[in-house]
């Protein structure tokens, strides 16, 4: 462990235009350690990272590497110093070759695309990573484009590695390789700045801890000296602890409110099943928790259960009624509710009022329309019920949606879903980046609409959001369900196991049969 | 009166100034002195009763070609070939009263003219979005395409099936005055037309802002996944939204041979369809906005035809003032954009510091 | 027929400037919107250049490249660093055009009397070369400005796709985040790409003044910049695919060509005069885009 800091920032302050998003941030990086830089989501981690990577421009404070004040406009800048970043959405052309990827911004005039291919792939192999460099990125897993991104640090010799909640995307087994790499990385004399939300990989990697919350730095510590409680308080603010699943028996007489018999979705244009043969029941007033890496089929399932893209097999029954060719319409009049994962995109209309989006699923219906006129009174009271009953942070319901941060964006779409799903709601990542506070009201939602006896499928890559909401737990992999189990009987080594494509010997699973 | 909506006024009136006041400076190259012209445009439209009506006639044809261009817009659809449905309701227009004129009360006539003009611009508008809808093809290209189409096919018809009797130029018979759209004051020209196109322009509005039908237009053009998500079948969507566009573009048409021209030669109006555009966008998108921006445009176009009486101006003083305006309502946008941006990073500051 | 075939390569030459450079501008995630109004000013501009100098028409090209090298500038400028609508603005252009096209015309040129004329480009036969049965008329008989295509499309598939000028730009239309963190200045390239567009444009435009019909009128171009503009999509993004896009085309307008000084009888004039237009038409729904490029249409905006 070197002494004077490779990296150093002083006093950063960073404003956007909705939101604080740094002030007065510090902190010391030096080669040979990981600092793991933990917080909520929203705390401003990634931001003081983008602002050294060179991505933001800090309005206040200082950036020094090797002791330099240094000016850092661009990620180019922070390349030339040595400072790569590996963000959560990855900056690579996915129709482009792996090693067209690499080289992009490196060579000059005319390029021998074989030859690189072979630097490539010397380097893939020096570090131990399986990659051909003439794949197409955008065929790659998730896991693996990952891997091209370090390479492509790698390629320009970064003497800092800045990732960003990189285990989000990989399977408990993968993570525990990324960090064995982030690890040897370090012994090799570079540093790594490791961004996470996760105290068990807080503790599992780093040497040096810095904590953030609200924008500001609230803790500066070695990894010997403190432990998962502290980190905690000082991330919150109080303690918190994941929720614990009370089991609940569900009894077989209760009728099934949603089940998917043998179900196959072929992607047209790939000629590949995005899924195969799925098959699940949940019944009313239970919860089944789908495990899965997300890219594993997570969001053919929800195309086929909201109706969204036609099943090429199999069948769809809502309360026992066979939805299979019913249109997106018609599925959300019999009762259907769908939080999808990318809300801005499917869940709501930015730049539509919060009226507007709660009117969105029924503008065929005549709770708000009379004679083709829309009664907009109505619907702006009906819209301000419900930001006072899910504690919605906005102006009004004439806010537009763009207005309002992603938690509160959520609570929106979750009160029309939760409306419109009379039946069966189906939850796809329903706390992806948000912070503890909405997150734990989210939960308190589902578990209450699961009292007022709905059929709820909740997907998650969150294993602790998982384990405590499920009744029973699915685990989803390459398309398929491998395997439907009781919470009780599994743990994070086995879902592990079968979130990366391995089956638990016999004995150890039991599997619901209906 | 909210800062952004007097954002919007101020900067498109000065926009709609520097326009004028580039097409101005470019007088001087005719030796011209802008500010005298100017102010004779300016002056001149108020010279009599008739001049100007004059600027609620030429507006007309535009009030339907910017809807035709700004309802679609809403629905993030680029009709380009507000243009060619135009000219296929000029062409139904003056085939159907021609064929009507004589053997019916003229008002029926014009009803029933109007009418058909009304669907058949729909269809013809209503393919392009069909063939999106259908085959996912850029309706930019085909609806800029299908202009074409039906300025060959207007041509062809003047030469041949709706030739004048006289057989000497590609034009038609006059229209007999039965089938003139009535006149709405005495001793101009301004006819009912007029008042169809802003009970078009409010009927649009009201459709796109207090109808279910509208907002899922708008829906459809903000978001087409959620929409999607949310049971709106946008491919049937495309077809409608096209179809009334081509038939508003249509009855435009119909307004201008029925309303004014009373016959239909080569050649007609050749840039209502690019001024409904200028229009629409001026009109930030909103129907009732269109209505005064249409004037705006009339007054111009008055205008510009009487400086070229004047003083020789020539009529291509229209299209630069249609350009110059509406390059400077596009900077206006961005002027917009900055100045909301600014407001929001000072209102942060102020958070911050509390 | 052979007449045919040679007049589809030259009518195909204004088209494919036009779609060549609309290939590279579509690829780093613009659509040149302007092309009409483009091409009728490197029409006006090399014609009045060309008349004004007594009929020399290098002076006629460089006037036109200049011309569609401002217009472009503008185009650029206010889509591309102030972030505005590309169609919009591209349709505000084109009106523009218009305008500044018609009324210089008549500030330099008043109302004139008889009809102005340049002499075109005359087609040189290369020696040797054009004697080649069959091939010889019809690709060694052209014009220079069809000559220099020769040059041109193989050097820009091979900046394309095997230059890293040519990656950087297909990685900014792809994915602008990836080529901005890789220190490609986004928003430089794709202006300097449109630039490129306007001087290609620009020849394109006066080919049917200088280089072709020795005169100019208002609607000279047609809508045929439209037609570059389809063909680029048709091509699938890539340059040899537009040369193929525009010899269907231009052969297209050849016939028209043919069937209209023939008198066709059968049809009328108007179908031929339509057919290209129809052809895109057809061409357009038949074709499901295949290599899009994912960002086309959208600004760069950074954040921070």
């Amino acid at each position: 462990m070197s002494a004077a800091p490779f990296v150093e920032l002083r006093h950063i302050s960073k404003y956007f235009a909705k939101v604080i998003a740094n002030h007065d941030v510090s902190m010391q990086i030096r080669k040979g350690e990981v600092l793991a830089l933990l917080g909520e989501n929203g705390a401003g981690k990634s931001t003081i990272m983008k602002v050294l990577y060179g991505l933001y421009r800090a309005e206040e404070g200082q950036i020094l590497v090797d002791g330099q004040a240094q000016a850092i406009h661009s990620p180019k800048d922070a390349m030339a110093l040595g400072i790569a970043m590996i963000q959560q959405h990855f900056a690579l052309v996915q129709a482009h070759t792996v090693t067209e990827n690499i080289i992009l911004g490196l060579v000059r005039g005319r390029y021998d695309i074989r030859r690189y291919d072979r630097i490539v792939a010397e380097l893939a192999a020096k570090h131990g990573f399986a990659i051909e460099p003439t794949a197409t990125v955008g065929d790659l897993p998730v896991g693996v484009q990952q891997k091209v991104e370090i390479l492509k640090a790698l390629y320009q010799n970064a003497q800092l590695l800045i990732m960003d909640e990189p285990t989000a995307v990989l399977t408990p087994q993968e993570s525990d390789l990324l960090m064995d790499f982030v690890k040897q990385n370090t012994r090799a004399g570079r540093a790594v700045v490791f961004i996470t939300h996760k105290l068990r990989e807080v503790m599992e990697v780093a040497d040096h801890i810095v904590v953030m919350r609200g924008g500001r730095v609230v803790g500066d510590l070695r990894k010997a000296e403190t432990n998962e409680l502290e980190l905690s308080r000082l991330m919150v603010g109080k303690e918190i602890h994941d929720r614990t699943y009370v089991e609940d028996v569900v009894h077989d007489s209760r009728p099934v409110g949603l089940e998917l018999q043998n179900v196959s979705m072929r992607d047209p244009k790939e000629d590949v099943f995005r899924i195969q043969n799925v098959t699940f029941q949940v019944r009313q007033g239970e919860i089944l928790g789908i495990a899965g890496v997300s890219g594993n089929g997570q969001s053919a399932l929800c195309d086929a259960i909201t109706g969204y893209r036609p099943v090429t097999a199999g069948r769809i029954l809502l309360n026992g009624q066979n939805i299979t060719d019913r249109s997106v319409r018609e599925r959300i009049r019999l009762g259907l509710g769908y939080v999808p994962s990318d809300r801005q995109r499917y869940g709501l209309i930015l730049s539509m009022q919060l009226t507007e989006n709660m009117f969105l699923k029924r503008s065929f219906e005549n709770t708000w329309v009379r004679r083709g006129l829309i009664d907009a009174r109505k619907l702006a009271a009906y819209t301000t019920e419900q930001i006072h009953a899910y504690d919605v942070r906005a102006t009004g319901p004439d806010a537009t949606a763009r207005s309002l941060s992603g938690g509160n964006q959520q609570k929106v779409v979750l009160a029309r879903e939760v409306d419109m799903g009379s039946q069966v709601i189906v939850f796809d990542q329903p706390t992806r980046g948000l912070d503890l506070g909405a997150t734990d009201h989210i939960h308190r939602t589902i578990l209450n609409e699961k009292k007022k006896g709905k059929a709820i499928v909740l997907i998650s890559a969150e294993l602790s959001e998982i384990f405590g909401l499920s009744d029973r737990i699915a685990v989803i992999y390459k398309g398929e369900i491998v395997g439907i189990y009781r919470n009780r009987d599994l743990n994070t080594e086995k879902i592990g196991l079968l979130m990366a494509g391995y089956t638990l010997e016999g004995g150890a699973a039991y599997e619901q049969q209906d | 009166m909210s800062s952004k909506t007097r954002d919007l006024l101020l900067t498109n009136v000065l926009a709609v100034a520097a326009g004028l006041t580039a097409s101005g400076l470019l007088l001087l190259f005719l030796g011209a002195n802008p500010l005298v012209t100017m102010g004779t445009l300016f002056g001149s439209l108020f010279r009599d009763s008739y001049t100007f009506a004059d600027i609620f006639v030429k507006a007309t044809p535009l009030m339907f070609t910017a809807l035709a261009f700004g309802l679609p817009f809403q629905a993030n659809l680029y009709n380009i070939g507000a243009q060619g449905q135009f000219y296929i309701g000029s062409i139904t227009a003056v085939g159907l009263s021609l064929l009507l004129q004589g053997r019916m009360p003229g008002l029926l006539a014009l009803a029933i003219v109007a009418l058909v003009s009304f669907l058949l611009g729909g269809l013809w508008g209503g393919m392009i979005g069909w063939l999106k809808a259908r085959f996912n093809a850029n309706e930019f290209l085909v609806s800029m395409m299908s202009t074409y189409v039906a300025l060959n096919l207007m041509n062809y018809l003047l030469r041949t099936f709706l030739m004048e009797s006289k057989a000497e130029y590609p034009q038609t018979n006059p229209l007999a005055q039965a089938v003139w759209l009535p006149i709405v004051v005495p001793g101009t020209r301004l006819h009912v037309g007029f008042i169809l196109g802003v009970l078009a322009c409010v009927s649009v509005w009201v459709l796109l802002y207090k109808t279910a039908l509208g907002f899922r237009i708008r829906a459809v053009g903000s978001n087409k996944d959620a929409a999607e998500l949310a049971g709106i079948n946008y491919k049937r969507l495309y077809v409608v939204t096209f179809f009334i566009a081509g038939a508003l573009a249509a009855l435009g048409g119909f307004t201008e041979v029925n309303g004014v021209q009373h016959m239909l030669v080569q050649g007609f109006n050749p840039g209502v369809g690019a001024a409904g555009i200028g229009i629409a966008i001026l009109a930030n998108g909103n129907p009732l906005g269109m209505i005064f921006a249409a004037i705006l445009f009339g007054a111009l176009n008055v205008g510009g035809t009487i400086m070229g009486q004047l003083s020789g101006i020539p009529s291509s003083i229209n299209e630069l003032m249609l350009g110059f305006v509406m390059v400077f309502v596009i900077l206006a946008y961005y002027v917009r954009e900055k100045l909301e941006d600014r407001r929001e990073k000072a209102r942060l500051k102020k958070a911050a510091s509390l | 027929m052979i007449e045919l075939l040679a007049r589809t390569v030259t009518m195909g030459t204004p088209l494919l400037y036009g779609s060549l450079s609309e290939v590279y501008a579509e690829r780093s995630g613009v659509m040149n919107t302007a092309i009409e109004g483009i091409f009728l000013m490197g029409a006006w501009a090399g014609f009045v250049a060309a008349y004004q100098s007594g009929g020399n028409l290098a002076i006629g090209l460089l006037a036109a490249m200049l011309a569609g090298l401002l217009t472009a500038a503008l185009y650029g400028w206010i889509c591309i660093y102030l972030k505005q609508h590309q169609i919009v603005t591209g349709t505000a252009i084109n009106i523009l055009a218009l305008g500044i096209c018609a009324f210089f015309q008549r500030v330099i040129f008043g109302v004139p009397v008889t009809p102005l004329i340049v002499q075109p480009l005359q087609p040189i036969a290369l020696p040797l070369l054009s004697e080649i049965p069959v091939i010889g008329p019809i690709l060694f008989n052209q014009n220079i400005l069809t000559y220099a295509l020769f040059l041109l499309v193989p050097l820009a598939n091979f900046v394309l796709f095997k230059a890293s000028l040519g990656l950087s730009i297909r990685s900014i239309g792809e994915n602008p985040e990836a080529g901005d963190v890789a220190g490609i200045r986004v928003d430089r390239l794709r202006f300097l790409t449109i630039l490129f567009a306007g001087v290609m444009c620009g020849v394109g435009g006066a080919f049917y003044s200088i280089g072709y019909l020795g005169m100019f009128t208002i609607t000279i171009i047609g809508g045929r910049g439209w037609i570059a503009f389809a063909i680029c999509f048709l091509g699938n993004w890539k340059p040899l695919g537009v040369l193929a896009g525009t010899l269907v085309f231009g052969f297209a307008e050849a016939v028209a060509i043919l069937m209209q000084s023939r008198g066709a009888g059968l049809f009328p004039n108007e179908l031929f005069i339509a057919l290209p237009y129809i052809l895109t038409i057809v061409l357009t729904v038949s074709r499901r885009s295949f290599n899009v490029p994912a960002t086309l249409g959208v600004p760069y905006r950074k954040e921070g």
